[in-house]
């Protein structure tokens, strides 16, 4: 039995923001809920934690209703966007704040919140003020004091988010390695895909109105998008979006941007997929790694010829912005290479990276199986 | 071309420059005839205190003691109760003081966190609009109420009351402001740290707004040492205030002003070092690196 419930939750002030919204997580389960922001992430998790009260549905921790318990009733720990540190409490009375609340013996508490401290390594700022200590460290206390609780259940409002990307990165690594995450039920609220793919046990992709998009582990996620949206929010560059026509003719199949400037020949896989389709137009998305610049075209190999637009050096690799005739295409490059704007390139284009929606509901065309 | 433009450009800086110049002279000017205007009552007071009563009356007044005369500090105690006089100030402004910001602390903290239920920004609004009509108008009806209570007009009690009628106002407001300022946030993450909503009221709301909360005291505490209007109708023989005393310093038909400015400088002791001690919580933010980042 899942340990933390979410039965088709409902609330809305002026307007509906979480509508039906139903997930589970299992005990020791990393779940995080990806979104952009104001899609209702973060009301999601103060349902959950009992800061608000959903107007339908229940709240089933550990498999009992808390729907309506107060949250100094229920054992959740959860982390602000904002942090929330009791900016008049040193780092040691942050941390130990759960522990006096629930009246804990000093040695114990003592015990405890040094352990935190310890594994988080703020035990040297244990003496400051929140407004004494860097942002990263302020997060670090905020985590603390939610580690120290020893909750049912955890909830992170996009922890990391504001911190800055060499710190982000590190903090990231360290929730890997955090025992005590792995061993309850976690919800973790992020807008950044990467940070989603990186922990995830599973992912949940939230659209309008709380809608979970799809629920499924990082792989399956980034592989197999159930439809645009998802495809579009998982991976950066954006997926490039291409509104095509299917042709049909003796040779096979084909599929044509509505623009005339691309025409690719489709392989198995997408004839798969487009079985028993009987629209004419669908929705490629094609990430920018399976498109390429390439000087030497290999045997078999369809190129197409393209102006660069904008071009970004970054280090690891490039992301060069390409005209093809009237339509734009992003694509991944090599770092050794650099490329002015207005160059003339050649561009390969690889099929099997093929993503294919419908083009009015936009879901994934998965063929008849 | 460069050149010239470069030329007029400045030219213009210089004479924009010169402008402000004067406007700051002006400013300054203004600033020391405010400085006169108001240190020159203090200066006159303190001379005042230490003259002769004859010196004291003069038509021409002397700007400096022709004859040092401390012993007027001494004097205006010859009436014993005139010590308790202050005693009683001193009662009834720190026992109000602690009822406004009690009181106001409750209100305001509703009326910040809990708008709708509490009746609304027009009802705290209203609250505080108690504070803007003439207080003369309310006297004779605040006297008639007071007369009919067990302890009557003349008790500390009364007095006590009667001053929420305009502190209690300014302290909801006022601490109302304070508690908004406060993140809600801090008292959620007390929610789920496991703290009832009043223990984490105690323990981390309040400690946010109590560089406000001194704030707000020293004005109801000034307000309340120096209020005449109202004590000089209900006072009697129970209770006497500082200010009530200040008049009677009289001889014959001859004002003892040497006597009346001495004991109003005594009276602006307390006050002048409550001053002192909280003026560093008075300035001190509200919230300490509480924001994102």
């Amino acid at each position: 039995m899942a340990h933390l419930e979410v039965e088709g939750i409902c609330k809305g002030w002026e307007f509906p923001v979480i509508d039906e919204l139903s997930f589970a997580v299992e005990e020791g389960e990393f779940f995080v809920v990806l979104g952009p922001s104001g899609i209702g992430k973060t009301t999601t998790l103060r349902l959950i934690s009992g800061l608000e009260t959903p107007d339908a549905g229940r709240i089933l921790i550990g498999g009992t209703d808390q729907t309506r318990l107060p949250p100094y009733r229920r054992r959740i720990a959860m982390t602000f966007e904002s942090y929330a540190l009791y900016p008049h409490l040193s780092v040691y009375e942050n941390i130990a704040s759960p522990l006096r609340a629930r009246r804990l013996p000093a040695n114990e508490r003592d015990k405890r919140v040094k352990d935190v401290a310890e594994l988080l390594r703020i035990a040297h700022l244990l003496d400051r003020r929140p407004g004494e200590v860097s942002g990263g460290q302020k997060q670090r206390t905020a985590l603390g004091r939610t580690l120290v609780a020893d909750p049912e259940v955890f909830l992170l409002d996009e922890p990391i988010s504001h911190l800055d990307a060499k710190i982000r990165h590190e903090l990231r690594t360290q929730f890997h390695t955090l025992e005590d995450l792995r061993k309850v039920a976690t919800v973790y609220v992020t807008h950044d895909y990467a940070e989603a793919l990186s922990l995830g046990d599973r992912i949940g992709v939230m659209g309008t109105r709380g809608r979970l998009e799809q629920v499924g582990n990082p792989r399956d996620l980034f592989e197999r998008p159930a439809n645009l949206k998802v495809a579009e929010h998982l991976g950066q560059p954006t997926i490039n979006v291409i509104p095509s026509r299917i042709r049909r003719d003796n040779n096979g199949l084909f599929l044509d941007s509505e623009t005339g400037d691309l025409r690719l020949k489709l392989s198995g896989e997408s004839e798969a997929a487009l079985a028993g389709y009987s629209k004419d137009h669908v929705i490629a998305g094609l990430r920018p790694q399976y498109i390429r610049p390439i000087d030497e075209a290999a045997d078999g190999m369809e190129l197409l010829s393209a102006e660069v637009d904008v071009y970004e050096p970054l280090g690891t690799n490039g992301i060069m912005m390409a005209n093809l005739g009237s339509m734009s295409l992003t694509a991944l490059t090599d770092p050794e290479k650099h490329y002015e704007t207005g160059q003339k390139v050649q561009i390969a284009v690889d099929v099997s990276g093929l993503h294919l929606f419908d083009a009015d509901s936009q879901v994934r065309l998965t063929g008849i199986t | 071309m460069n050149h010239a433009t470069g030329a007029m450009t400045a030219g213009g800086t210089e004479r924009t420059q010169d402008a402000w110049r004067h406007v700051r002279y002006l400013f300054l000017a203004f600033l020391g005839l405010w400085i006169v205007f108001t240190v020159f009552p203090l200066y006159f007071m303190t001379i005042t205190a230490f003259k002769s009563a004859a010196e004291a009356n003069l038509t021409v007044p002397t700007f400096w003691p022709q004859e040092w005369q401390p012993r007027n500090f001494i004097g205006v105690f010859d009436e014993r109760t005139n010590f308790n006089a202050l005693v009683d100030s001193f009662v009834i402004a720190s026992a109000n003081t602690a009822l406004s910001l009690f009181l106001g602390s409750l209100a305001g903290y509703a009326f910040a966190r809990f708008p709708r239920q509490a009746g609304g920004e027009n009802l705290a609004f209203w609250i505080l609009s108690n504070r803007m009509f003439p207080p003369v108008a309310i006297l004779v009806p605040m006297f008639f109420l007071f007369d009919n209570t067990p302890w009557g007009t003349d008790s500390h009690l009364s007095l006590i009351i009667l001053y929420l009628v305009f502190n209690l106002p300014l302290a909801t407001w006022l601490m109302m402001v304070f508690f908004r300022d406060a993140p809600v946030e801090i008292e959620e993450a007390a929610y789920l740290d496991g703290w009832t909503p009043l223990r984490a009221f105690f323990k981390v709301t309040l400690p946010l707004v109590i560089p406000g909360m001194i704030s707000v005291a020293m004005l109801c505490w000034i307000f309340a040492w120096n209020e005449y209007l109202f004590a000089n109708l209900f006072v009697g023989t129970a209770v006497r205030t500082y200010t009530i005393v200040i008049p009677t310093f009289t001889h014959g038909s001859q004002t003892l002003w040497n006597f009346q400015m001495a004991f109003s400088l005594l009276a602006l002791i307390p006050p002048v070092t409550l001053f002192i001690l909280l003026r560093r919580y008075m300035v001190r933010g509200l919230s300490l690196g509480v924001v994102k980042g």
